[in-house]
């Protein structure tokens, strides 16, 4: 650790030291992901990009690397950090009945899943394993084959367990017929999480293996609810979603008011994690000019990371929906510019 | 002689690379002392002239700032009993 040490020296040569330490922070990685898990490397290719998120249903029967998905292991070997969402939610294709299947000589059956999530009135509501199916050990071939798929990759990623469970919970779910409020859903899921964590992190994983959970950060309540001291010191970090939708949105408002919650809320545990930003993106309706609002990324999240608390270390732009970049090839280049600079070198 | 004092707080525990860096050193000296002596010459028909001040300081205090990673600091400021310091990171 780098040390500055300060003597004062007097006529005589009496002498005083004093010392002060500090650490220098590595640059944050900049990232992406690209609509419809498709591949990213041609966006990627010759620009700072370190880092990218995934999402995979743990009813897919190709977790990792993914169904077609060669690249990401080609990716992953080239050092970017990967953010693996694996979600219990059910894609909804190509079915949603029960499974078998076997995994190394392990013979499973699990059954259809057994939730709802995301019931937004006057939607579909989609299907997820439930998480009294979790709890009672129903999906434990889901996590087997996702690990024993994990194992092959050659290198390790973190794991974000699910995409955003204030999202999924903000209408209630419902698991085999029983209805659930927001704030019972988040105390469900949590039990649920750290059954996950348990089965993972008592079998072999790659080394570097780390987990996180997912919350779209737009609710304080949730997100206070979701981060309990005694499930943080199994978390390595801590991560929310930042998108503009307003023509009057600062990069620096955005960025920092999840941020400005965790601070306000949680628990020195939850406080040492650094941040993944799974996503962010700028939706174009409302900003015409989405390479102008990216330019102004890395000044804000530099800023953020001056003040205290826990510092962002990961920003994975989401080139689909809200963050679908419009045009283009405008909007690429201005986050190549924008990974290109500091604090992201 | 009495033995100086010296403390030493940087702005910030942790910084990017290309932050700047501030530190901020507080010294003192119990002898140290600034001292003021004022001349005035005078002849023998009580004829004075102009005084003249010169000051000193009693046993002054030197600092120095050295960094293990090979930073250069940069004196920005010091007033005798606080002196801040630049570098980046």
């Amino acid at each position: 650790m780098p040390r500055v040490t300060v003597q004062v020296r007097d006529a005589a040569g009496n002498t005083a030291t004093a010392t002060a330490d500090y650490s220098l922070s590595q640059p944050v990685l900049g990232g992406y992901y690209l609509s419809g898990g498709a591949d990213p490397t041609a966006d990627m290719a010759g620009g700072n990009f370190r880092s990218l998120t995934q999402y995979r249903s743990f009813a897919d029967g190709y977790t990792f690397p993914g169904y077609n998905r060669p690249w990401l292991v080609n990716l992953g070997k080239a050092g970017v950090q990967m953010n693996m969402v694996l979600e219990l939610k059910h894609y909804g294709a190509p079915d949603t009945g029960p499974q078998t299947f076997t995994v190394d000589g392990t013979s499973y059956t699990v059954p259809a899943p057994s939730m709802t999530i995301q019931q937004r009135p006057g939607t579909t509501w989609p299907k997820a394993y439930g998480y009294t199916q979790v709890l009672n050990g129903q999906c434990d071939g889901l996590f087997h084959r996702a690990l024993a798929q994990y194992r092959t990759l050659g290198f390790a990623a973190n794991i974000q367990l699910a995409s955003e469970f204030d999202t999924d919970h903000e209408f209630g779910t419902t698991e085999a017929g029983k209805a659930y409020t927001w704030a019972e859903s988040d105390a469900r899921a949590l039990q649920a999480v750290n059954y996950i964590l348990t089965w993972f992190k008592s079998r072999t994983m790659p080394a570097g293996t780390t987990f996180s959970i997912g919350l779209g950060g737009f609710d304080r309540a949730c997100f206070q609810r979701t981060h309990p001291e005694w499930l943080m010191p199994r978390l390595d970090f801590l991560q929310w979603n930042v998108y503009a939708t307003n023509a009057n949105d600062t990069a620096l408002s955005r960025f920092r008011r999840t941020k400005d919650w965790a601070v306000a809320d949680l628990g020195p545990v939850a406080l040492s994690r650094p941040v993944i930003i799974a996503e962010w993106g700028v939706r174009s309706a409302e900003i015409p000019n989405q390479a102008a609002w990216i330019a102004t990324v890395p000044a804000a999240v530099a800023q953020l990371n001056a003040e205290r608390g826990p510092r962002i270390v990961r920003t994975n732009y989401f080139n689909s929906g809200w963050g679908t970049l419009s045009p283009k090839p405008a909007g690429l280049a201005a986050l190549r510019t924008a990974y290109a600079t500091r604090p992201y070198v | 002689m009495a033995a100086p004092t010296a403390t030493a707080a940087l702005s910030a525990s942790v910084y990017a690379p290309g932050d700047q860096m501030l530190l901020t050193v507080t010294y003192s000296d119990a002898d140290t002392k600034p001292l003021t002596v004022t001349i005035v010459v005078s002849d023998a028909q009580g004829n004075s002239s102009a005084p003249v001040r010169v000051t000193a300081i009693i046993d002054p205090l030197a600092v120095t700032v050295t960094d293990n990673s090979g930073r250069i600091w940069t004196r920005v400021s010091d007033n005798g009993a606080v002196a801040v310091y630049r570098a980046v990171a």
